[in-house]
Parts: C-alpha cells; sequence; structure tokens
C-alpha cells in the first residue's frame, strides 16, 4: 500500500517536471519559420515595394527582426570579455549601436530578395540552445548554408547567432571588435560605430532627396 | 680497476643516450602519457577537415591545449581536447577551425567569451564554427551548380 502510494507521488512528480518541456513544445524551426515568412510577406508586398517606401519596409523588417532575434544576447557575445565591466548605460548603449550595425549590414542586403527559395534542413535541440539547418537556393541554383542559433526566452526560441556557410556572425564581430578594444578602447570603438552610422543616414537622405 | 671505471663511464653515457631519445620521441610524439595534465572538454563539429590528433589549441596564438583525440558520434566529428589547468573557457566561447597561413595545418582556436559560467571539465564548447572548405566554396561562386 505505502509502495503504491510512494510510486504515486514519484508520478506526480515526473509529471510534473514534464510539464514545462510540453508547454513550450513550439519547435524553434516553426517559430523561425513563421518570422521569416512575415519578412517575405513584407518584402513582396506591392505596396511597399513603391519609390520612396524604402524607410516603412525597413522599419517593418526591423519590427520582425525585433521578434525573432535577442539582439542583447549577440551584442553581448560580441563583446565577450568586455561585455562585464560595461555600465548598464553602456550596454544599452552597445546594443542598440550594435542593432543598427546589422541593419546597415544584413536588412539592407535582404531587400535584394527577388524570390530566393529557403529550404529548412531540421534542427538540434541542446539544452536550453538549437541550431535550425536552413538551405538559401539563389537563381544561379548556389546553394548557401544558413544556420540559426537560438536560446530559450521563456516561452519563446530567439536568434543570437547566424552561421552563413560556416563563419558565426558572432564570432566575426568578436574578433573585430577584441582588435579595436585592445589595440585603442572602448570608447573608441564606440565612438566609430556613431560616426558609420552618422555616415550611413547623412548617405540615405541624400539619396532619398535625389528621387 | 681502470677497466670497470671505464665500463661504468660507457654504460652511464648509454643510460644517458636512452633518456635523451625517449624524452625526444615524448616530446616530438606529442604524447602525454603518465599524469596528463589539465582537463579534457569536448566539442562537436559538422566536419573537421585535416585536423588531427595533436593539433594545438591556442586562445590569442598562444597554445593553451591539444586536440587528444577525434572521434565520429552521430555522423558528426567529435573532438575532445586537452586544455592546460589555469586557463579558463567561458561558456560562450567560440572554437574555430581555422589554417596556419593559407596552406598551413590545422589548428584550433578559441575566442573566449564573456560569460561568467565556465565550461566545466569534460563539459562541452557548444558554439563552433566547421573550416571553410575553400575549394568547395571557390567551385560554387565561380562556376556555380548545373
Amino acid at each position: 500500500m505505502t509502495i503504491g502510494r510512494r510510486g504515486l507521488v514519484f508520478a506526480a512528480g515526473l509529471v510534473l517536471l514534464l510539464v514545462p518541456a510540453e508547454v513550450r513544445a513550439v519547435q524553434p524551426t516553426d517559430q523561425l519559420r513563421t518570422q521569416i515568412d512575415r519578412v517575405l510577406r513584407v518584402l513582396e508586398d506591392p505596396e511597399l515595394k513603391k519609390e520612396g517606401k524604402v524607410k516603412a519596409r525597413r522599419a517593418a523588417v526591423r519590427k520582425i527582426a525585433n521578434d525573432i532575434f535577442d539582439f542583447s544576447e549577440t551584442a553581448k557575445r560580441s563583446l565577450a570579455r568586455h561585455w562585464p565591466p560595461r555600465t548598464p548605460a553602456e550596454r544599452e548603449e552597445f546594443v542598440t549601436l550594435f542593432a543598427d550595425l546589422l541593419e546597415r549590414g544584413y536588412i539592407s542586403k535582404i531587400e535584394v530578395y527577388g524570390g530566393e527559395k529557403i529550404a529548412y534542413l531540421g534542427e538540434t535541440i541542446e539544452g536550453d540552445l538549437a541550431t535550425v539547418r536552413t538551405k538559401i537556393t539563389t537563381k544561379q541554383q548556389t546553394d548557401i548554408p544558413i544556420d540559426y542559433r537560438m536560446l530559450v526566452r521563456g516561452e519563446k526560441w530567439l536568434v543570437y547567432d547566424v552561421i552563413i556557410e560556416g563563419v558565426s556572425l558572432i564570432a566575426n564581430y568578436r574578433t573585430q571588435f577584441n582588435k579595436i578594444i585592445t589595440t585603442s578602447s572602448y570608447q573608441e570603438l564606440v565612438r566609430r560605430m556613431k560616426t558609420k552610422q552618422e555616415e550611413f543616414d547623412e548617405d540615405e537622405r541624400k539619396r532619398t532627396s535625389q528621387r | 680497476m681502470e677497466r670497470s671505471r671505464v665500463n661504468i663511464a660507457v654504460g652511464l653515457f648509454v643510460l644517458i643516450g636512452i633518456a635523451g631519445l625517449a624524452y625526444l620521441s615524448i616530446q616530438l610524439g606529442r604524447v602525454s602519457f603518465l599524469g596528463a595534465t589539465g582537463y579534457v572538454v569536448t566539442a562537436d563539429f559538422p566536419s573537421v577537415g585535416g585536423l588531427k590528433a595533436g593539433s594545438t589549441v591556442e586562445i590569442a596564438g598562444v597554445e593553451i591545449g591539444r586536440v587528444e583525440a577525434i572521434g565520429l558520434a552521430d555522423y558528426q566529428a567529435r573532438v575532445t581536447l586537452r586544455i592546460h589547468a589555469g586557463v579558463n573557457l567561458q561558456e560562450d566561447s567560440i572554437a574555430s577551425i581555422k589554417t596556419k597561413g593559407l596552406i598551413g595545418e590545422k589548428y584550433l582556436r578559441i575566442s573566449p567569451g564573456g560569460s561568467d559560467r565556465l565550461i566545466p571539465p569534460r563539459g562541452k564548447i557548444r558554439e563552433v564554427e566547421a573550416p571553410v572548405d575553400f575549394e568547395e566554396l571557390l567551385s560554387k561562386y565561380i562556376f556555380g551548380k548545373i
């Protein structure tokens, strides 16, 4: 009798342990696919394709990017050793600058999207981290492998690293940031990032006013 | 008397020679025997392309360990590294397989992270970068595919 009851308690405990895993059963691939499909819809929206709508389009893409990317985690991992000494205010400023940097580099590039195919090849989940493997097939039939590294934040899976053709985004920025900070200073890095952003904004203004 | 002294000298000389040889072969063969120091971590790569047991593990170009073994686990390459004691690897460290120069030997580069959690002995480096296959890249972007 006692053994049976003990068994019951054990089983109840086991069920309790298993429940959270069941609740967050949304798979990283599904979540990624939903957001990428949203981006594609924005890019293919004929209304947003019109001249002079670049700003609105970019804002829409950035909004979706904020839903799927964990920019603060990417920024933190890119700064690596130089992250812990930063004050909360510095961290916040850096995350914003870094998100702008990624927008300049990547969001402006995906605007040239012209119906390339995206295939989802599979996912591996390892504790609170996951890798989703995808492949983009260009019009010249070249395959570009893109892996998304994701982590659990509450109920959601968020992307923190993108590995294109085996090259990690974080590893790339980590090396560059480390070089700048060790040869000059953190302040110099922030100054450079700010000037780059100002130059970019200036260029954008010129381009839009020319039209 | 004189003769036995010569014999002892020759014997000592030979012993020193053998000890020297043993030392050399251990050093050159990169064998760690008896009391391998440091601790072991693993990392799974989609491909190791040319990395071998005995290859160096570096941070900022400084050797901090050696590749102890490479095996197959679930059709991925599982690399076992022996890291020198006293070198801590943060949980978000990235292990990349790099080439020395353009056509040099392969080594494993670790870029240290900023996490306050460390990888424990027998732990795993979860952020990895496989080596870039230049030939494959070249053929892909120059010739395209059929």
